[in-house]
């Protein structure tokens, strides 16, 4: 069986960022620590264990700006076999759907069986390019995921939605994004890591060109939050004070 | 031109999330002085038509007689009505997350995801690096904009009607060869957590999952609130994934949120730091929770919520 999986590497989650000096986004540095997508390392975990249980070949897409590298023998190091890296810092920063072309282009050449990817870019906060990958190569799509199995002609996997379980069955070629509940990702073994640097990069180069149908005009901080209020004393005392505000103040009962 | 919005509902009952989403669609469409037109996908419709109606929307495009979701289905539905329009809103749920690109790339729109405000026409308010920073984006051409949950506020009942405009129920391509083959609704009766107006959650504080049972549940259920964990609960497994609040979790936006020996990590705060009142319940005077609490109980939670919870019980039973 033929896995793809749409890998993003990302800023550490635990970042503290600065404004660049136009206050338009980020900066980001060689301080900057970049890791596998949070999701997308679920996505990676669980298409190595699909590989383990039928057999087959794990591929990872990446479109990067020149900071992947590390991650992607990461990725490697705990199972993946290939992986394939379109290097632009245009197409890497562009909308959406300009990206999801370009993984579409790619993975499109892999004809794989199961394409997987993570619920939600943490960087970007976008959802979006698992399931347009699937409409641009005309497949069916199930998202968030939280438990999937795997048969020769399909898979059955469920979420939650809304509160709800659902549980889908699906043929193949599918395309599955991960949610976190999906599987425990595992740490590379030392020989593994070794492996890793020598198993096959693909930088590739795609004709598509960035759109800029989206500008990011503004960053800022959130507001902050005037909170700091303590509430000390005797336990009947802080519940009293605590019942006071819920009730006069905030009106809340 | 006008824009398009997606009120989706499960079962003939409109999701809160669509109305916010109603909301949000309204402002852009009041900026251009055009109207919106609402799209109901569900088994019978008509009292949906009617509540989208009493919100204010004055046409609603609608596919009866669908029992069971299907995501390529309701894409095509909602793209085949929305092709005139110039801007297409769905909640951001994970129905409209799913269907949302699907559009996009059907109409070959521009994507605009999980917006938090509008500031002008085609002039959007975005989070990202999970809350941590603001964004204005700028976007060009024709829209598919997807809403966040708990932002926006529910629009105003204006006890309108809205007239009914069926649309076909566009039959699945048998090259397309998915099927929800089983829905199992939740048990209990607390609120979905990313709708819920009040939330509680625990965090390691709380000292064991059996404490979630003795003082986490109880608290949520005396103050009709959802119930959240911190990620180090979660990854502890004291709690299930889908109730983790934070950068990895959900973003919470409620009315309340009370943290109950939740330190305060940047990732949590990051998750739930714009509910309108937040309450904190931590022995540690100096954990970072009280920076952004406005009633910050400096306390031992085992002693504090059992009194809560029977003072909340009185203030209701009176």
């Amino acid at each position: 069986m033929k896995i793809a999986v749409l890998l993003k590497i990302v800023p550490d989650t635990e970042t503290r960022f600065q404004l660049n000096p136009e206050e338009t986004d980020v900066i980001t540095d060689r301080t900057t620590e970049w890791i596998l997508g949070p999701y997308d390392e679920y996505a990676v975990e669980e298409a190595i264990r699909i590989k383990e249980k039928v057999g087959g070949q794990v591929i990872t897409v990446t479109i990067g700006s020149g900071n992947e590298e590390k991650s992607i023998r990461k990725a490697m190091a705990m199972g993946v076999d290939e992986a394939i890296l379109v290097e632009s810092e245009g197409l890497a920063g562009s909308d959406p759907l300009t990206i999801a072309k370009v993984l579409a282009e790619q993975v499109k050449t892999l004809d794989a069986d199961i394409i997987l990817a993570g619920k939600m870019a943490t960087d970007t906060s976008d959802s979006f390019v698992g399931p347009a990958v699937a409409q641009l190569l005309g497949i069916p799509v199930i998202t968030e995921i939280s438990s999937l199995e795997v048969r020769e002609d399909g898979v059955t996997a469920t979420r939650t939605a809304s509160g709800r379980s659902e549980k889908f069955e699906s043929k193949l070629p599918v395309v599955l994004t991960a949610d976190k509940s999906l599987n425990d990702p595992r740490y590379p073994k030392l020989p593994d890591i070794m492996k890793a640097k020598k198993k096959p990069l693909h930088k590739k180069e795609s004709a598509i060109s960035p759109r800029g149908a989206i500008t990011q005009i503004k960053a800022a901080f959130p507001p902050q939050k005037a909170g700091g209020t303590k509430i000390e004393g005797t336990t009947e005392e802080v519940v009293s004070v605590l019942m006071d505000g819920l009730t006069t103040k905030e009106k809340i009962f | 031109m006008s824009i398009a919005v997606f009120l989706e509902s499960y079962q003939g009952k409109m999701a809160k999330a669509s109305l916010e989403t109603l909301k949000a669609a309204t402002v852009m469409a009041e900026k251009l002085g055009i109207s919106v037109f609402g799209i109901i996908i569900d088994d019978t419709v008509d009292t949906l038509v009617q509540e989208a109606g009493k919100f204010g929307v004055a046409t609603v495009k609608s596919s009866a007689g669908v029992t069971i979701y299907h995501p390529t289905m309701y894409a095509r539905i909602i793209t085949n009505a929305t092709k005139d329009a110039s801007a297409v809103f769905l909640p951001a749920t994970v129905w409209g997350n799913e269907i949302a690109p699907m559009v996009a790339v059907k109409l070959d729109a521009t994507p605009v995801s999980d917006i938090i405000g509008i500031e002008d026409v085609g002039t959007f308010k975005r989070s990202i690096h999970g809350n941590k920073i603001h964004t204005t984006v700028k976007a060009e051409g024709n829209l598919v904009v997807t809403v966040r949950s708990g932002v926006f506020d529910l629009p105003g009942e204006v006890g309108g009607s809205a007239s009914n405009e069926p649309i076909s129920t566009e039959t699945v391509d048998s090259d397309n060869f998915i099927k929800l083959a089983e829905v199992l609704v939740a048990q209990g009766d607390r609120p979905e957590l990313t709708e819920a107006d009040i939330v509680v959650s625990g965090g390691r504080g709380t000292g064991g999952p059996e404490n979630f049972a003795q003082h986490i549940e109880p608290l949520a259920d005396a103050m009709g609130a959802a119930v959240g964990a911190s990620r180090a609960v979660v990854d502890a497994g004291w709690r299930p994934h889908g109730e983790q609040v934070g950068q990895t979790g959900k973003f919470v936006s409620p009315k309340v949120y009370v943290a109950v020996g939740i330190s305060g990590a940047i990732q949590h705060l990051a998750g739930m730091s714009t509910a309108d009142v937040i309450v904190a319940i931590n022995t540690d005077s100096e954990a970072p929770i009280f920076k952004v609490a406005d009633y910050g109980v400096v306390g031992d939670l085992n002693d504090v919520v059992p009194k809560l919870v029977e003072a909340i019980k009185q203030v209701k039973a009176a």
